[in-house]
């Protein structure tokens, strides 16, 4: 048992006034010794005062608050952590690279991208998801929370257009300080969204590799390919005439290096995209355990009702009362 | 002037008077009067007018033989007066203006018979503002029975009973207790015992209110005014009969007491008749 507001447990002994205080609307009457005894008038006087004891004590107790201890039950679910971290860049509106294929030919990729994310949220209804959003910079869009509506209205959020820079290692960074506050459930996921990559400077991977180890967390890489994209996955790479890998490919190394595990999914129409979600979704199910608390009883309205009662009873009883002494 | 409420009524004491003055009663001093005590030689009580020709006649010593009468005389008569809290309860009437009429009709009496009025009043203690020494001065008796109608007593208790007897005088006076008598019957004994020496006519002032007529039925709370004691009482019938009992079993209690030194308590409920002290008198103190 504990009270939400403990300092009304101090008034609690004013609830005892009426024992010693007494009523001055009564009848004076000359001798009350005189008065013959009766049992029935002293049960109904110790009812009277009792009553009014009660209902100011359990005023008094239902002002304090008290609940019931708390509970805490272990409960197996399936849901997972999952930060979205999706690329907002002006190149996320222009349309699939192999839009000519599908019948969808309008749909931009943050659309697609978003459309697709919605529904993997819907299936996945135990997951807490985060969302973050960068182009030149992240933006922390919302927190772990299970929250539906709140997660709807952040994956909403990530359209509109951006900028053109793509600084994949800012929302990296704050997708894996999302996780920081938060109970390691078991089951811990990053989701890159993007159309492209941006170089990370070794500073920032030696962060990321840090920090994605430590927090355990996942990393599954959705590349939506530009049209004439490179592909990541193409073993015969051209290295440019500058010696410099392209960024993409930089990145899809560092990913490997990874402690954790990694796995990169390419897209170039919204078909690919769902598999590749699929495919994340059915990884990400290990069965997790974590103590749901459940609030103890509260005992507010009980109390509340306890004392209303005692009050009609006491109203009855004054309405029982001899209002003037009008003889018999 | 006489209030309107005070009723006269007739009295008679059966002790001789040790008075001095005139009056109505009968006294213990020689002097003009119609009550033959003897005769006495005219050298000693040297009254021409009174001589006894009868007897001076049959005298064989031949001495001058002179009537002489007990005059009557007059007696302090007392109005002595609960103001405790039980005196507060107004039921059919308000206790004290019901004891300020009987208070004011005896002293309206009194003058009748050319007796000093005196009042004590008492709660705790003897109340120097409810005192008049007894005199003829009939306006100030007035006066304070008129100031008695209107006091509402204080939350105090009847000790002051037992003081009383300071205040009455050497003289045998007779004395109207006026009261309601709820007091435990120890000290209403020591009180009766200080006053011995005075003819007590104890007045019990009770109201029907306070025993006969009580509410049909339901709670009621009633508070004791000298002690402040307090009780729920739910009144029904079989409630109403026990304190009907009660009344009837405290008021052969006090009547037991009472005639035990000699004093018939006179019951008064609610209305003050000047006819019931004048059978009062004529029952029990008639020559």
């Amino acid at each position: 048992m504990s009270f939400d507001q403990p300092w009304f447990l101090l008034l609690l002994p004013f609830a005892f006034v009426p024992l010693w205080l007494e009523r001055r609307h009564g009848r004076v009457y000359s001798w009350v010794a005189l008065a013959p005894k009766d049992a029935l008038s002293d049960l109904a006087g110790l009812l009277l005062r009792a009553l009014s004891v009660g209902i100011l004590a359990c005023l008094t107790l239902a002002l304090a608050g008290p609940r019931g201890p708390e509970q805490a039950i272990q409960r197996i679910g399936k849901g997972a952590q999952m930060v979205l971290v999706i690329d907002r860049s002006a190149s996320m509106d222009d349309p699939f690279a192999g839009s000519e294929a599908s019948g969808r030919a309008g749909e931009s990729k943050s659309a697609a991208a978003r459309r697709l994310i919605t529904k993997f949220v819907n299936q996945r209804p135990d997951d807490m998801v985060g969302v973050v959003t960068f182009s030149n910079s992240a933006m922390h869009a919302i927190p772990l929370t299970q929250s539906r509506e709140a997660i709807h209205a952040a994956i909403d959020a990530a359209g509109g257009s951006g900028l053109l820079q793509t600084n994949i290692g800012a929302g990296l960074t704050t997708g894996v300080t999302m996780f920081e506050k938060m109970p390691d459930s078991g089951s811990r996921a990053i989701m890159l969204l993007s159309d492209g990559a941006g170089r990370i400077t070794p500073k920032a991977k030696q962060k990321i590799a840090d920090w994605l180890a430590r927090q355990r967390v996942n990393l599954y890489w959705i590349v939506l390919r530009q049209p004439h994209g490179i592909s990541i996955f193409n073993p015969n790479l051209q290295v440019a005439n500058d010696g410099l890998e392209p960024a993409e490919i930089e990145l899809h190394r560092f990913f490997q290096t990874l402690k954790t595990q990694y796995r990169a999914y390419e897209a170039d129409n919204p078909a690919a995209l769902q598999s590749a979600m699929q495919d994340i979704n059915l990884r990400e199910k290990k069965p997790i355990r974590y103590a749901e608390r459940i609030p103890g009883r509260d005992y507010t309205d009980s109390l509340a009702i306890a004392a209303l009662c005692m009050l009609a009873l006491l109203l009855a009883a004054k309405h029982l009362g001899v209002k003037s002494w009008q003889p018999a | 002037m006489i209030p309107a409420y005070a009723q006269a009524f007739t009295y008679q004491i059966l002790w001789r008077s040790r008075s001095l003055r005139s009056g109505l009663h009968r006294g213990a001093q020689g002097g003009l009067g119609m009550e033959f005590r003897g005769n006495v030689p005219l050298t000693d009580y040297p009254d021409a007018r009174r001589i006894d020709l009868p007897q001076t006649l049959r005298d064989p010593m031949d001495q001058l033989h002179v009537r002489v009468f007990n005059q009557k005389n007059p007696t302090p008569v007392f109005a002595v007066c609960d103001l405790s809290g039980s005196m507060q309860f107004a039921g059919r009437r308000n206790k004290l203006a019901l004891a300020a009429e009987i208070a004011a009709s005896i002293a309206c009496s009194a003058d009748q018979n050319s007796d000093t009025f005196g009042f004590v009043g008492f709660d705790d203690i003897v109340r120097e503002d409810w005192l008049s020494p007894p005199s003829r001065r009939m306006h100030e008796a007035f006066e304070l029975t008129s100031r008695l109608m209107e006091y509402r007593p204080a939350d105090a208790g009847a000790e002051g009973l037992l003081d009383v007897n300071r205040y009455l005088g050497s003289a045998r006076a007779l004395v109207f207790l006026i009261s309601d008598f709820h007091m435990p019957p120890e000290r209403l004994e020591e009180a009766i015992n200080t006053l011995s020496r005075h003819h007590v006519v104890p007045i019990v002032l009770w109201d029907s209110e306070e025993y006969r007529q009580l509410p049909r039925l339901g709670l009621s709370a009633i508070i004791d005014p000298e002690t402040g004691a307090q009780r729920t009482l739910f009144f029904r019938r079989e409630l109403r009969e026990r304190f009907e009992q009660a009344f009837a079993a405290r008021r052969t209690l006090l009547e037991a007491l009472f005639l035990r030194y000699e004093i018939p308590p006179c019951f008064i409920d609610d209305e003050f008749k000047a006819e019931a002290l004048t059978e009062y008198f004529h029952q029990f103190s008639a020559l």
